[in-house]
């Protein structure tokens, strides 16, 4: 599945080294999303300015709250929670009542970060052994 | 002998004037400005005496948080039940900072008013399962046939989670009591005015049928809990 920097847009393959060691941005945060739907996600956010891209991140980092180390990878369900644009969310509330993760675990990172259970957690993260 | 009977007839006496249910985990449930916080402080106003659990506005995702009232303790014909109250935001599938700026917010609070909504309506989420019993608060002057509603209520009877269906705003002229009984068919709906305490009476009965629901149901998880 492809995944997308939440920061500048970019786009890359799952299997994109990138994924683990951050993007050529900066950041470590990605969304993922279906092979079918990379037309529709590339026009939406090609039109973002730099400014969009940056308040969306930030928004992003509010809604899974602190608590989770951002020198790691960490993708994020783009089905369940879209941002279309800063302070345009739409959520696909079937998939959030069935608690799939919004945030996904990464091979090398060892760590899932489910955000229904990062809620309830003050500090730290829940780590996968 | 007599000895026995006048325990037993105590008891009898005693249950029969004053059963408290307690440790009953009841939420208010449903989409943006239904009214729940409003039947929260009502509730909270009749029963505790003028404490409010939460702010209401105009504003739809006013209440971006969970809040909690434990200990509500409500008294409807000689019977008693304490309960948690757990107010919780509003569910929406679509939260705009747009529609928020319409109300004359400025643009980055609308934004992170967007922002909280929707880390709101996962908490929601989130605590569904932790319900004992739950209260669908939904405006009676809009069309009940929404995904959000048929989303909540499907989910509720997935968790066989008790259900009371409250159709709020009944003071209003477009109010439509039947249209919320007809698209819930399966469940109780009693029309209220939470803002003018309009038909509470008929509500806090509804209240106390959900709870005896839901104690039923957790005696047969507690049995089904043993069996394992």
């Amino acid at each position: 599945m492809p995944h997308q920097c939440v920061r500048c847009g970019k786009i890359y393959e799952a299997t994109d080294k990138a994924i683990l060691e951050g993007c050529s941005c900066g950041s470590h945060f990605f969304f993922f999303f279906k092979e079918n739907d990379i037309k529709e996600i590339k026009q939406e956010t090609e039109k973002l300015t730099e400014q969009e891209r940056h308040e969306i991140e930030q928004d992003v980092k509010g809604i899974i709250g602190p608590g989770i180390d951002q020198s790691k990878p960490v993708i994020l369900d783009f089905e369940s929670i879209r941002v279309k644009k800063p302070g345009k969310f739409e959520i696909d509330l079937v998939k959030l009542f069935k608690r799939k993760p919004l945030v996904y675990k990464i091979e090398e990172g060892k760590y899932i970060i489910d955000i229904v259970s990062t809620f309830q957690l003050k500090h730290g993260m829940k780590e996968e052994e | 002998m007599s000895i026995l009977i006048i325990p037993n007839f105590f008891k009898r006496i005693f249950s029969n004037l004053f059963t408290i249910e307690k440790h009953i985990k009841l939420g208010f449930y449903g989409p943006p400005n239904g009214g729940k916080t409003t039947l929260a402080n009502r509730i909270t106003k009749d029963w505790l005496g003028g404490e409010e659990i939460g702010k209401v506005s105009k504003i739809p995702h006013e209440t971006r948080k969970i809040q909690i009232k434990e200990k509500v303790e409500i008294k409807h014909k000689s019977r008693s039940i304490i309960f948690k109250l757990v107010d919780t935001p509003g569910i929406a599938t679509k939260i705009d900072y747009e529609d928020f700026m319409k109300f004359g917010m400025k643009s980055k609070d609308a934004k992170r008013r967007a922002k909280e909504a929707t880390k709101g309506v996962i908490e929601s989420i989130k605590w569904l399962d932790d319900m004992d019993a739950v209260i669908i608060v939904l405006d009676s002057t809009q069309n009940p046939y929404t995904q959000v509603n048929i989303t909540i209520i499907g989910n509720l009877v997935a968790r066989k989670i008790p259900v009371l269906v409250v159709a709020n705003k009944t003071d209003k002229k477009k109010s439509n009591i039947k249209k919320i009984e007809a698209a819930f068919p399966e469940y109780e709906a009693v029309g209220i005015s939470a803002k003018y305490g309009k038909n509470m009476e008929e509500f806090y009965e509804s209240v106390f049928n959900l709870v005896r629901k839901s104690k039923r149901k957790r005696k047969k998880k507690k049995k089904r809990g043993r069996r394992k």
